[in-house]
């Protein structure tokens, strides 16, 4: 079947099987690398995109449910993010394999919660892994990201 | 902004891709030990490619220190994920579906699931015979025991044990057990084969390049320079990624249906691939009325699981690292790695260290309660000095416990207190022997391009490889480029294991610049630690460079539920000179987290050989909750000292920091994980002995 949806701001037509998620549709068909798998039942948050906005983990979401949404990844954010600098000038990373799904959940927090604290920030990433264990430079990013975000 | 682990632009293994690629899926015995008596795969369709025993049985053996492993098994499977059968298909879906067409018949086999089981006299044997591999991580004396389930068993011989005991005025023993535990790196194991003509490609993410070529060589009796592995940067590895996992089976699916073929593992897959060994640590130590130790006498029984694997070195550092960083002048070790029908065990960060380091640190406080000794008093008492001898004959040199020691103690405010807080002091070797080789090239444009083995697996060894080049050559580290580690164009290295690359590739790296800057255009360098240990003595060089640290934790317990919190937790590695701060402190808070995973709650469960807790839902890894209120580590650094490896040294003093603290509170554990149901029982022991809980 074909679904359309808006793809960091594109129009996009792609096909998939009724019964895929999303997490494949956007790395096979759309090539979308910063998308990962990684425990495949929703627990980890490497495969996290933004749903209309939502945070959803797309390794358990329908491929079909997202026809007509619009769908953001980390591509989508150019690079410039405040979220992205952050976690660069914080060094909020080591393999980098879980650093798109975590600046997406920090994006998405701070919209909600712009000066949060420590307890709040573990909080709000408690459905994003890093087995590198980089959560000190992670939570120190997001404060940044929080300082940079208002400054703007 | 430009680095592509920010912009989602990085590429791993999993993202490689060709024009015509198929996928794989592998078909795995659902038994734990059974006869395969037949594979039928006549059902599955002509567009999938199927790779059974017919394909395979003329192919050569493999495994890194014990060649005990065939592409599938042949006459029996081991354990329960063993690969039976393979396929190939144009999507990952068909190659899912075509693999409920393979019809293969299994006889059962009793099986046996605990290593100390398994060397009974009438227990199964999983191997009838222990070939010592060829390859050269089979670097040491290894020492099968035939018509048993041990692949190595590992000696050290020092003083004399008896006339130890005899002197000393206090004896402790006490046996203790750590579980299983995965890896769990966030991108799963990864490969993709293709043959262009007679020569091997394969893109895998790999700790150990050239190890891999040499099983692949030996596997398809091809010589290794018609083999090129490249080795793209890793989401996670921690040991999992290490000599051959899925790129025999790539490789073979490839050559049959001549073309690129790709393998992801499934979440699921990674428990049947690579996990921690369990171990069970027997720690008899005796001391002197002043608490100057006298003799230890420890026995390790290694569960490597069905395959070898690195088991045997793992058992070999798991021995010594046993004895601790300390002067004891008789001591008496055996350890044996012994094959059972688990999923292999293999390397994980630290090596047998964590295993060994909680054995030992656990008694040393056993002992100083024993002794009505101060538990740091009797460490800065007996810890290694500088021209001390340590258990293997080796002169200690560079030794800096005792400043590891004071920060903790400072850290944790150990003067003040001591209810509540546990301390930990350990010392982990460096692979003896090794070589580490490099290229530097002159750009035309000013820059220069390093080749190097090295590989990136998220520790930051390209970023500390072209700072510390930069330095060298006085340029911007931007200036110098460092290519993915291709065999095809980059010289000789040991592997990137045991934290030894910083160190050993930083030495190369010095003798490549001044190479260069003699010749103009490349530069070679390379750098050799020479040693090793008599497997049936012990003695010899253990490691020409030690990993030195320690660790200090506060608890609070609820006395009620067993429930306990860790409110303190520091960690003082030395480092002797950091190249990269961020990284450097990365490496060590990341040790520090999966540390406290394998205290409070990491254990692979199994029941007669199947794993029941083979996902992240069942089997917990830290997140950011978990942290500590207080969470802090410390790098020591020295004016002119060397770089001192350090991925890995902020792990095994964890779990004994913070089983000591619940022991100063009269909580004996022997067993990780530390579960509150434990804690409790053990508050039930306390209270019991005391004379009953009120």
């Amino acid at each position: 079947m074909n679904i359309h949806f808006k793809l960091n701001g594109t129009p996009t037509e792609v096909e998939a099987e009724a019964d895929e998620m999303l997490l494949e549709v956007l790395r096979r068909e759309l090539k979308l690398r910063s998308v990962r798998a990684t425990c495949g039942i929703g627990i980890c948050g490497a495969c996290t995109v933004l749903v209309n906005g939502e945070l959803i983990s797309s390794c358990i979401f329908l491929a079909p449910l997202a026809e007509g949404c619009e769908i953001t990844t980390v591509e989508g954010l150019g690079g410039d993010h405040p979220v992205q600098h952050a976690f660069e000038e914080e060094h909020a990373f080591q393999c980098g394999y879980c650093t798109p799904g975590m600046i997406l959940t920090t994006k998405n927090f701070l919209e909600e919660n712009p000066a949060p604290s420590d307890e709040e920030i573990k909080v709000a990433l408690g459905g994003n892994l890093c087995r590198c264990g980089c959560y000190v430079k992670i939570i120190r990013a997001v404060k940044r990201a929080a300082r940079e975000e208002h400054v703007q | 902004m430009s680095n592509p682990r920010v912009t989602g632009a990085i590429r791993y293994a999993q993202d490689v891709e060709f024009d015509g690629m198929l996928y794989a899926s592998i078909l795995r015995s659902p038994y734990p030990h059974a006869r395969v008596l037949k594979v039928d795969a006549s059902a599955v369709p002509k567009s999938v490619v199927v790779l059974t025993l017919d394909d395979i049985r003329e192919l050569g053996s493999y495994g890194c220190q014990i060649k005990d492993q065939t592409v599938l098994a042949i006459e029996r499977a081991r354990f329960v994920g063993d690969p039976v059968a393979a396929v190939a298909a144009p999507t990952k879906r068909e190659a899912d579906e075509a693999l409920d067409l393979i019809d293969v018949e299994y006889e059962p086999l009793p099986g046996v699931f605990d290593a100390v089981e398994a060397v009974a006299e009438g227990a199964p044997l999983v191997h009838e015979h222990h070939a010592i591999s060829d390859n050269d991580a089979a670097y040491f004396g290894i020492r099968p025991q035939e018509g048993t389930n041990i692949c190595h068993r590992f000696r050290i011989r020092h003083g004399n044990i008896d006339e130890g005991f005899e002197q000393a005025d206090v004896v402790v023993e006490e046996t203790y057990r750590t579980p299983s535990a995965q890896h769990v790196p966030m991108e799963p194991h990864a490969s993709v084969a293709r043959w262009v003509d007679d020569r091997l490609e394969v893109w895998t993410g790999t700790q150990t390049p050239f190890n891999l070529r040499m099983d692949l060589a030996g596997i398809f009796s091809i010589p290794e320079s018609q083999i090129r592995v490249i080795s793209p940067p890793m989401g996670g590895a921690f040991g999992a990624k290490t000599f051959v996992r899925t790129e025999a089976i790539a490789a073979c699916l490839a050559r049959k249906a001549n073309r690129p073929v790709k393998i992801v593992l499934s979440r699921y897959e990674e428990w049947l691939t690579l996990n921690r060994h369990p171990a069970t640590i027997q720690v008899k130590l005796g001391a002197q009325a002043d608490g100057t130790l006298v003799a230890k006498r420890v026995v390790c029984w290694v569960d490597t699981g069905a395959y070898a694997d690195c088991g045997p070195g793992v058992a070999q550092k798991m021995g010594y690292a046993a004895v601790g960083p300390y002067r004891i002048p008789h001591v008496w070790v055996d350890s044996h790695c012994i094959y059972t029908n688990l999923p292999p065990n293999g390397a994980y960060r630290g090596y047998g260290a964590m295993q060994a380091v909680w054995a030992s640190e656990r008694t040393m406080d056993l002992l100083a309660a024993k002794l009505g000794m101060d538990p740091l008093e009797i460490r800065l008492k007996n810890v290694l000095v500088d021209g001390d001898q340590f258990c293997t004959g080796e002169v200690m040199h560079d030794v800096h416990f005792i400043e590891c020691l004071h920060d903790i103690a400072e850290k944790i405010g150990w003067a003040e207190n001591k209810q509540g807080k546990g301390l930990c002091v350990l010392m982990k070797g460096m692979q003896t022997p090794s070589r580490a080789s490099i290229v530097v090239e002159a750009n035309e444009d000013g820059s220069y391009t390093v080749y190097c083995a090295t590989a990136e697996m998220g520790q930051g060894a390209w970023l500390s490889i072209r700072k510390m080049a930069a330095e060298l050559l006085g340029v911007e580290v931007e200036k110098v480029h460092y290519p993915e580690p291709d065999t095809d164009i980059i010289p000789y290295d040991t592997r990137t294991t045991s934290s030894r690359s910083t160190y050993m590739m930083g030495r190369a790296l010095v003798e490549a610049v001044r190479d260069l800057k003699r010749k103009g255009e490349i530069g070679y360098g390379e750098c050799v630690n020479t040693g090793g240990l008599d497997p049936d003595t012990g003695q010899g060089v253990a490691s020409t460079h030690w990993h030195q640290g320690a660790a200090a934790a506060e608890v609070s317990v609820d006395e009620e539920t067993g429930k306990f919190q860790v409110l303190k937790l520091h960690a003082a590695i030395y480092a002797g000179h950091v190249v990269n701060r961020p990284g450097a402190e990365l490496q060590n808070e990341g040790s520090m987290i999966m540390g406290l995973g394998t205290t409070l709650f990491e254990q692979i469960t199994f029941e007669e050989g199947q794993p029941t807790n083979a996902n992240l839902s069942d089997y917990n890894i830290p997140a950011a909750g978990d942290l500590p209120e207080s969470f802090t580590s410390e790098l020591l650094e020295r004016e002119g000292a060397d770089v001192h490896g350090l991925g890995e040294t902020a792990l095994p003093p964890i779990p004994p920091a913070i089983g000591n603290a619940l022991y100063s509170l009269g909580i004996h554990l022997t067993d990780l994980p530390l579960s509150a149901e434990a804690v409790l029982q053990a508050i039930d022991a306390r209270e019991q002995a005391k004379g009953g809980r009120s």
